[in-house]
């Protein structure tokens, strides 16, 4: 074969890179790693440090505080406090909020019923009682009030923009760049600069949600205006109507159904930023959770979890019946518009009658504790996590340090323990073979960026430890994906456990994995992992499902096994999918990999953690934030590989 | 779409009707705070009965910082429930990260009183701007330190001498510190000085940051239960203890306070905790100020209310009962408050 065709092969380029990499990494190990102790500043972080300062210090008299960034604040949690009056917090000296619980639960019945079914208004106050008798009415109520606001702001700002976007190509070119980066920036890095400028509290804990929620509703918006069939609008137009008139009346009702589907995926996101942001003051069930890791009380934090679930799954179901319901209303009989109508007037009356009773008598005022279960869903909770602890722990505590010697500590030694000099230009390499020229460019930027902030070592800790959690990923997702693709009855069974995954938050997860594994860099690896693999499982068996049932049938009756169809035909095909799945997989790990500075790994994750409480340690929280945003970018450059777009936004 | 429109409709016309409802007198929040109604026993989430207390001058509201650790949960709730009672103030506890997350909220006025500090003067910044005041001790005596299980200090007696902790660093090896031992530092916010410690001593050890108590708890807790060796961050007063025997490294004793200056030859000190108020509250004249300054209790106090609290109690029935156990301890904060 000739030499010089197979070194032109990419892959072959690739494998030489990594084995010059890995042999001179041996043999220069320990030598200029850029190691930085905790307590020590870096040229760059010392510079974070004293800004941040200097923050603090002109919060009260800075013209920019004083005109701009307080009354934002002022304005913000008055807003979010309206809803927080209504539902959850009882003004000084009452007993209840405006409305009782039990008024607050037929409204909401009311509020599905009036935008949905009667079916899921009724499913919904179910799912809503159920968080009483959890024992955390009240705070699902902060939650929910809280969340409603955020959606409202976001909705605001976002809607508007997304149309905008949508019809002009100018403006989405300009918002892009920021849509991308907030996909790939992970949820815990912009909480301090916010509490920085907005304090602790509810108007950084609404932004912060915000900034979450507002990329993901503009895209799907600027999505649903774009793709619509151009036929009527070109109609409407040579009708001789007015730009106006063409969005309002044409527009904007065909693309109604994909908009409601951008409300529903902002609330979503807002819903699943709750506990993140309980770390900078959000009320609500975020607070039980990450008072869990620090009391370390599994049942407590595995109660509210639920409640958040629970939560979730309402507002879900009720948004999404609102598109279905939209898209079959039209064509209900007169009959049943009549039948609907009056079984909206009689649900209202109820309604103001429950609102009435709701506080006048104390039953339906404060909810009952004879109908509180919280103390035996948390004991049972408890006992489960001391099972598996006594009986699982020898297995997975010996299963983590073998692996840790042999696949983690290794490859931490290659990336972090060689010359910074030798890993920043191995990698810069890789990008260069693996996904071009233009992404070669970026990462060599990016990177020498990251040793500017003076945090390259814990950089690459955090970057060992991603790199691996995303290798499980990709295999569970693979294996689990493609066998709930191939298998409706395996979908059915993975399903509540994936929708589970996806919105149990992973703090909540945090203890458990703690008690299994100890702090150690592994149990990182596991938070990283079951929080990204249902969506990759996702993805894969979408991609999966996809493959034409003609390929798959020719194949068959060709005689091709099982394995021969998966391998020859299915993954080949759903290729594109899969690699949005890597993809996909990657940025999430790294946004939970983050988190697990909470659990003993190290890297930047604890940086920005310590970083928050203690004020000479800012700089380098501030940095390490940074530092991630880099590394994030990095990884979703190269994991795209070849130029090409993700349509999916991040969940 | 017409029937969406009337649905929104309804809904507009329904949240009228409610803020009509809320508007009327005589609802559970009216009878909640006149003293004819019955008292309502079921409720759970009940704020303090405002007007069924004495008040010898308007104490007002004030926001107290509750921290994670059980200790502080104990000092805190006393602190609240007594000015609740006895001043008739209307307290909200507001739970937040220790440090510069409390001072800035602070700062903000969102919070008024950490009953307990352990920092050693890192919130002077806060003192300079004119947001926070010192307001003496508490009275409790805080001790860190490093720790290993008591089965440990029976097997190895001179591992307690801190310099001779080199000779043992091969037992504490584990795959995370590599050829070194494993040196499990305190969560981010406690005041550490690990790093110091290691190298001026010369040890042999890698730090470890756990990230959270929690992960340290897990640790000694496995550590004591499989005799695994361990080494790690932990303090004093802490109810911990009393379940999970450990045994404390001394190295030379010494008197630094502020973390930054120690140099790392020399032991934790034993650190008088302090209370930080703002100085909002300090200057309003209100006799939960007074409260603030004299409260004061020993460790052994704290330690009483935290083990009822561990054992299952509400963190509200044993303050109750130490409270009620310590009427003579009461009288004395509220000198001066004009309550008794």
């Amino acid at each position: 074969m000739d030499v010089k065709a197979v070194l032109r092969h990419r892959w072959v380029q690739a494998l030489i890179v990594l084995v010059v990499w890995v042999v001179t990494a041996t043999a220069l190990k320990g030598v200029q790693t850029q190691e930085l102790s905790t307590s020590t500043d870096s040229p760059f972080t010392a510079v974070m440090r004293d800004l941040a300062a200097s923050i603090r210090g002109n919060r009260t008299e800075s013209f920019l505080f004083v005109y701009v960034f307080n009354p934002i604040r002022t304005v913000i949690s008055g807003f979010i406090e309206i809803f927080m009056g209504f539902i959850a917090v009882p003004a000084d000296g009452n007993l209840i909020p405006v409305l009782g619980w039990f008024g607050t639960l037929v409204l909401i019945g009311f509020i599905v019923y009036a935008t949905s079914t009667l079916r899921m208004a009724f499913f919904s106050m179910f799912l809503m009682l159920l968080c009483g008798m959890l024992g955390m009415w009240l705070l699902t109520m902060e939650t929910l009030a809280m969340t409603i606001g955020a959606v409202v702001l976001s909705l605001v700002i976002a809607l508007p923009l997304g149309v905008w976007a949508g019809l002009n190509d100018r403006v989405m070119k300009v918002l892009r760049p920021w849509l991308d980066l907030a996909q790939v920036l992970p949820t815990l890095v912009y909480l301090a600069p916010l509490a920085l400028v907005f304090l602790i509290g509810i108007a950084s804990a609404t932004i912060a949600t915000m900034i979450y929620a507002i990329p993901i509703c503009i895209r799907i918006t600027a999505h649903a205006i774009k793709s619509l069939k151009q036929g009527p609008i070109e109609a409407a137009e040579s009708a001789g109507s007015t730009r106006w008139q063409v969005l309002t009346k044409v527009q904007l009702p065909m693309a109604k159904s994909t908009i409601i589907l951008a409300v529903n995926q902002t609330t979503l996101a807002a819903l699943s930023f709750v506990v993140i942001a309980a770390l900078i003051g959000a009320p609500g069930l975020g607070k039980p959770v990450v008072e869990a890791l620090t009391i370390r009380d599994v049942g407590d934090g595995v109660v509210a979890g639920l409640a958040v679930v629970l939560l979730a799954v309402m507002l879900d179901r009720a948004t999404s019946a609102a598109v279905s319901r939209d898209q079959s209303g039209y064509a209900a009989a007169d009959a049943a518009k009549v039948r609907r109508r009056i079984g909206l007037a009689i649900f209202g009356v109820l309604t103001i009658i429950a609102i009435y009773l709701s506080r006048y008598l104390l039953v339906f005022a404060v909810f009952p504790e004879r109908l509180d279960f919280k103390e035996p869903v948390a004991e049972a909770a408890n006992a489960v996590s001391d099972w598996i602890t006594d009986n699982l722990g020898f297995l997975t505590v010996t299963g983590s340090e073998q692996f840790t010697i042999f696949v983690l500590n290794p490859l931490q030694d290659v990336l972090a323990n060689s010359p910074w000099w030798l890993t920043l230009t191995a990698i810069t390499l890789l990008a260069f073979i693996l996904a071009g020229r233009a992404v070669g460019i970026l990462t060599f930027v990016l990177l020498v960026l990251v040793m500017a902030t003076g945090l390259w070592n814990d950089t690459m800790l955090t970057l060992a430890m991603t790199l691996i959690a995303t290798g499980f990923v990709v295999i569970i997702g693979i294996v689990l994906g493609v066998w709930a693709g191939r298998s409706a009855r395996v979908d059915r069974f993975l399903r509540p456990f994936l929708d589970a995954g996806q919105t149990m938050p992973a703090f909540v997860y945090l203890v458990p994995v703690l008690a299994l594994f100890g702090p150690t860099r592994f149990a990182a690896i596991v938070l990283g992992v079951v929080y990204a693999a249902p969506v990759v499982i996702r993805i894969v068996a979408d991609g999966i499902r996809k493959v034409p049932k003609e390929s798959v049938e020719a194949a068959v009756s060709a005689g091709s096994t099982n394995l021969q169809v998966i391998t020859k035909v299915q993954l080949p095909v759903a290729r594109r999918s899969i690699l949005l799945g890597v993809n996909q997989g990657l940025i999430f790990v790294l946004a939970v990999v983050v988190i697990g500075g909470f659990v003993g790994a190290g890297g930047l994750g604890y940086l920005v953690i310590v970083g928050q409480s203690k004020p000479e340690l800012a700089g380098k929280g501030l940095a390490a934030g940074i530092a991630i945003v880099l590394l994030g970018i990095i990884l979703d450059r190269i994991a795209q590989g070849r130029p090409q777009k993700s349509p999916q936004g991040r969940h | 779409m017409k029937r969406v429109g009337k649905g929104a409709g309804l809904v507009v016309a329904l949240a009228a009707a409610s803020l009509a409802l809320a508007a009327c007198g005589g609802s559970v929040n009216e009878a909640s705070s006149s003293s004819a109604a019955p008292e309502p026993a079921e409720s759970s989430a009940a704020p303090a009965d405002s007007s069924a207390a004495p008040a010898p001058a308007d104490c007002g509201s004030w926001g107290v910082a509750m921290h994670a650790w059980v200790g502080y949960t104990a000092s805190a709730q006393v602190l609240s429930d007594v000015a609740r009672e006895k001043l008739g103030c209307d307290i909200t506890q507001t739970t937040l990260d220790e440090a510069g997350v409390t001072y800035d909220a602070m700062e903000a006025g969102s919070v008024d009183v950490i009953i307990e500090d352990w920092g050693g003067g890192r919130w002077q910044e806060w003192v300079d701007r004119g947001a926070i005041v010192e307001v003496g001790l508490n009275g409790n005596v805080g001790l860190i330190g490093m720790y290993v299980p008591q089965w440990m200090c029976d097997e190895y007696p001179d591992i307690t001498d801190g310099t001779k902790l080199n000779e043992y660093a091969d037992l504490f090896k584990t795959p995370e510190s590599g050829d070194k031992g494993a040196w499990l530092e305190g969560p981010p916010g406690y005041t550490t000085i690990g790093e110091k410690l290691i190298e001026a001593n010369g040890l042999n050890f890698k730090i470890i940051n756990t990230g959270s108590e929690a992960a340290l708890i897990e640790a000694f807790t496995k550590g004591n239960d499989n005799k695994e060796a361990v080494l790690g961050y932990f303090y004093e007063p802490q109810n911990f203890l009393a379940k999970v025997p450990l045994c404390r490294i001394n190295f030379p004793a010494n008197d630094w306070t502020d973390a930054a200056k120690a140099s790392g030859l020399t032991d934790y000190p034993e650190t008088p905790l302090v209370k930080l108020a703002t100085v909002k509250l300090m200057d309003s004249g209100s006799p939960f100020a007074t409260l603030v300054q004299n409260f004061e209790w020993t460790n052994e106090d704290q330690n009483q209310v935290a083990l009822d609290i561990e054992s299952g109690m509400t963190p509200e029935e044993a303050a109750k009962k130490w409270i009620d156990a310590n009427p003579d301890k009461v009288a004395a904060w509220l000198e001066g408050t004009g309550a008794s």
